[in-house]
């Protein structure tokens, strides 16, 4: 396929924290607000004159200093995140808000506050710890609701004197929306057997917006959809298979690289940092506040294991399953970070359920924090792929 | 042979390969009578609960009863070395404990549908976690609130060191990472392996100690929900436990929680129980912290496995609801007292003061005592030991019940282990060195759980905190329910090589150094 005009903007964007966008930002006068995990609520944090930045570590070198502090047993996201706070790598963040989503992401961000690695030369920065509900039901939307005001709006507005008004956020919504319908849009070239981007491309497109101001992107992935629209497949796919991407943190776009060199082709991306369900657009009403509409779409839309009531968990591995007939899908990789414990369980639930209730092959891996060099994650993948095909071949059996 | 303190080589009674030790131990002629007396007694509670077909059946049908026959073993571990009054708050605590978990297993194998199949008693069963504050069933006393992971799990690996093993591997040949903490692990693999008995109206789940804990029950509630058909509630208990904006969500929380057992039951709240419950709590809230208090003297006297293992039980899965444990606190006040005053020790030579941190291991719960016998460390408090002192109210009143609601709430959230490796830095990191010069401690044992990751997560800073404030630090790194990992002389070795190349010290009891307690339960 001819290669698209913004690719490699978005895979340069991708290579540093800071990246060109974020500094284009702050040097407008924007506060950049960072965090951590996909159950914070991002429109939030993209009021007027903010944006968000979700941490990661791209080109990630020694973790030796972070290892230190956190153990080998700590999942490498969190190690790479507090190395890189510590040699100064996130100093372009005005204030972080973090969820106590897992212990992991947790303590990582309370060794960034304690060993002083952020804010050193601002002193309106803050660090701000949210509860988020583990159930999806009235009481934990009260709660959600409640923690956005203490530990997001209020330390907001009291540190940078950010409007926080319904009005504001309903602004800040519409925006997020543009970006979310652009990437789904996107992202719907994905579908059919002649697909007009691969796993790869859109995984770079979508990434780039969890990492650098919306309102610096929206132009581009607009014409990006715009080249798609016209964009010709290939005559001959390159790719054996189709298979849905589950599991936890992902930000290294090569992970998906490697799969589809692989001969898989990602058709669908359920994992923390992916589009689904990360990039729904909100639905507002006017006959109710915003923030409670905000609340409850991410509570009830989250896909996160740590929400542990009964319909959830089920809602998990059906969500998964529509996505993959959806997406047209041969097969699931379940995929966890190694030492992450939510995912640990999930995927093995997960992994047996998609198979034996569902019929869709299977493959269950864990995975280190960068992986683009590991040949034994290669192999696994191709033999995954050449089970599908045999499964073809041999009509369905689907014992995974 | 003799009846002073610390006048036997201890290390002598261990015997390589086998199970047991080669005698009981002389204490004199009073406390050797005292406690054959307890044997007796320990062995009298066997032999009634074996009386009963359906529990020979069950020994039978489950692979962890065999942990069972391992009780008297354990009891004897957790006397080593004890004297006067001491052996006798030990026996007074674990008897207690063993008379309670029998109690927990008959009435589990006469509802289970596999064994008694007592349909109607079934009925009056609410089924909880094993690590789970009981504090939402206060109010139940005509319902019977059984776990079935204590004994299954957490008990069998007390009795027996290598009691989870098979369950942490079928839960990994289930799939399962490795590196996951094996006790919610264990616990997923005896549901794998449907080895947990049936029963009960409803179960009530609670997202415990740690993410382990809350996945692990998902795993058990797809067996027993889907499969079994007994509901469950999830009660989420909020992580950020000291922040006043959680606490009207956790106490909704247990309203729905009662809503949903009284739905489950068709038995209805009782507040008069409840406050009875409450005031038995506070008073065992009292009398912990009149121990604490003690301990903090140059006389400590329930501390050790004697402080933890009661605490546990106690504060967590008894949580007033059973006179029998008032009057045991009572007692051990009293025998406290008496030791306290007479300035009695639990060793010959008390050398070091110390805080035990962080998660112990269980498959070794007697290292405490072995740290007193061989080193002379005493372990004035651990972590599970320190939980909420709040009192909470007691009196049946209008306010109070609405009240109520915020005491299970504060209970369940300060649930043994998550009131530390939740909420935060504070309450794990900075209210450690609270407590060391509240103690009076020059030694802080940090238990290293290395599957823990709320634990490990602050191994750094524990670290640089130690060596801004001189206190010896020493790390002990285990896998909670695994020897296999590290076994109990690798626990052992790692004081033993603090000891002798830091402290540049002798043990006290050299016959302890090196056990060969590999094969033993």
């Amino acid at each position: 396929m001819k290669d698209l005009k913004h690719l490699i903007f978005f895979e340069d964007l991708l290579l540093e924290a800071n990246n060109k966008l974020i500094q284009q930002a702050r040097q407008e006068g924007k506060i950049c607000v960072a965090y951590t995990c996909e159950n914070t609520p991002e429109p939030l944090l993209n009021l007027e004159g903010t944006f968000s930045a979700r941490l990661r570590a791209p080109r990630t070198g020694s973790i030796d200093v972070a290892t230190y502090y956190l153990t080998s047993f700590l999942c490498e996201y969190s190690r790479a995140l507090l190395e890189r706070a510590i040699e100064g790598g996130f100093n372009f963040a005005d204030c972080i808000v973090t969820p106590d989503g897992c212990s992991m992401m947790n303590r990582c961000v309370e060794n960034m506050e304690l060993l002083h690695t952020m804010g050193k030369d601002n002193d309106r920065f803050f660090f701000e710890y949210m509860e988020i509900p583990m159930k999806s039901d009235d009481n934990g939307l009260n709660l959600y609701k409640l923690q956005c005001e203490n530990h997001i709006l209020k330390p907001l507005k009291e540190h940078y004197g950010i409007d926080v008004s319904d009005a504001a956020i309903r602004k800040a919504v519409a925006e997020h929306n543009r970006v979310c319908e652009l990437i789904r849009a996107i992202g719907e070239f994905r579908k059919g057997p002649q697909p007009r981007i691969t796993g790869y491309e859109f995984c770079v497109f979508n990434l780039a917006t969890y990492v650098a101001p919306h309102y610096l992107l929206v132009d581009m992935l607009e014409e990006t959809l715009e080249e798609l629209k016209t964009r010709e497949p290939d005559e001959k796919s390159p790719f054996r298979a189709r298979v849905v991407v589950v599991g936890s943190e992902v930000d290294d776009t090569d992970f998906i690289k490697l799969i589809e060199e692989s001969g898989a082709y990602v058709c669908a991306d359920r994992y923390c940092y992916g589009s689904l369900p990360g990039r729904d657009p909100i639905v507002l009403t006017d006959d109710e506040d915003a923030l409670t509409q905000i609340c409850r779409q991410y509570m009830q839309r989250g896909q996160c294991p740590r929400y542990m009531n009964t319909e959830k968990m089920l809602g998990r591995r059906q969500y998964v399953a529509d996505l993959a007939k959806e997406y047209g899908a041969d097969g699931i990789i379940y995929q966890q970070m190694k030492f992450c414990d939510p995912w640990a369980y999930e995927k093995m639930l997960g992994s047996h359920i998609l198979r034996e209730d569902y019929g869709y092959p299977v493959l269950a891996v864990d995975r280190p924090y960068a992986i683009a060099g590991s040949g034994q994650m290669r192999t696994r993948v191709q033999a995954f792929v050449e089970s599908i095909e045999i499964k073809k071949i041999q009509g369905g059996a689907s014992n995974g | 042979m003799a009846k002073e303190i610390g006048a036997d080589r201890l290390g002598d009674f261990y015997v390589a390969g086998s199970k047991v030790r080669n005698r009981r131990e002389w204490r004199g002629v009073q406390d050797t009578l005292y406690d054959y007396s307890r044997w007796l007694k320990i062995m009298m509670t066997l032999g009634k609960f074996m009386m009963k077909p359906r529990n020979v059946k069950a020994f039978f049908r489950y692979r962890w009863m065999a942990n069972y026959l391992a009780v008297p073993m354990m009891v004897d571990r957790h006397t080593q070395g004890l004297r006067g009054e001491y052996l006798r708050m030990c026996h007074t605590e674990q008897d207690l404990i063993i008379d309670d978990v029998a109690k927990l297993l008959d009435n589990l194998f006469r509802g289970d549908r596999r064994i008694g199949n007592d349909t109607e008693f079934s009925k009056k069963v609410v089924l909880v976690d094993e690590n789970e504050m009981t504090a939402v069933m206060m109010g139940f006393p005509m319902l019977k609130c059984l776990s079935r992971e204590t004994p299954s799990t957490y008990v069998s690996v007390l009795l027996n060191q290598h009691a989870a093993e098979h369950y942490i591997d079928v839960a990994q040949e289930f799939g399962l990472a490795g590196d996951v903490c094996p006790m919610p692990e264990a616990e997923a693999g005896v549901s794998i392996d449907d080895d947990a008995p049936v029963l009960g109206a409803c179960a009530i789940q609670c997202n415990t100690t740690c993410d382990g804990s809350l996945l692990g029950n998902g795993v058990i509630s797809k067996r027993l929900e889907l499969e079994d058909g007994v509901p469950v509630f999830q009660l989420a208990a909020p992580l950020r436990h000291r922040e006043d904006d959680v606490q009207e969500y956790a106490a909704q929380e247990i309203r729905n929680a009662i809503a949903f057992v009284e739905k489950h039951t068709g038995v209805k709240w009782d507040w008069k129980e409840y406050f009875e419950c409450a005031k038995r709590v506070n008073y065992a809230t009292k009398c912990r912290q009149e121990w604490l208090d003690m301990n903090r003297t140059d006389y400590p006297q329930v501390f050790g496995s004697n402080l933890a293992l009661y605490t546990e039980t106690n504060y967590m899965a008894i949580c007033g609801r059973v006179a029998d444990f008032e009057k045991a606190d009572r007692k051990l006040s009293k025998l406290a007292q008496q030791a306290y005053k007479k300035k009695m020790r639990a060793a010959k030579e008390y050398r070091h003061r110390a805080i035990v941190w962080g998660v112990q291991s269980h498959f070794y719960m007697d290292f405490l005592v072995w740290l007193l016998n061989c080193w002379g460390i005493v372990p004035l408090t651990d972590m599970l030991s320190m939980v909420s002192t709040k009192m909470i109210a007691e009196e049946d009143t209008p306010e109070n019940r609405e009240q109520a609601y915020y005491d299970m709430a504060w209970l369940t959230e300060n649930m043994i282990m998550r009131n530390r490796t939740h909420g935060g830095y504070r309450v794990l990191l900075d209210e450690l060195w609270q407590f060391t010069e509240e103690f009076n401690a020059d030694m802080v044992i940090l238990w290293e759980h290395i599957c823990c990751k709320a634990l490990d997560g602050m191994h750094g800073l524990f670290e640089d905190r130690a060596r801004d404030l001189g206190i010896n630090l020493v790390w002990v790194q285990h896998d909670l329910f695994d020897p296999r990992i590290i076994n109990r002389q690798g626990v052992r070795d790692q004081i033993n090589n603090y000891m002798r190349t830091v402290m540049r010290e002798e043990p006290i009891d050299p016959s302890l150094e090196i056990l060969p307690d590999e094969e033993s339960w």
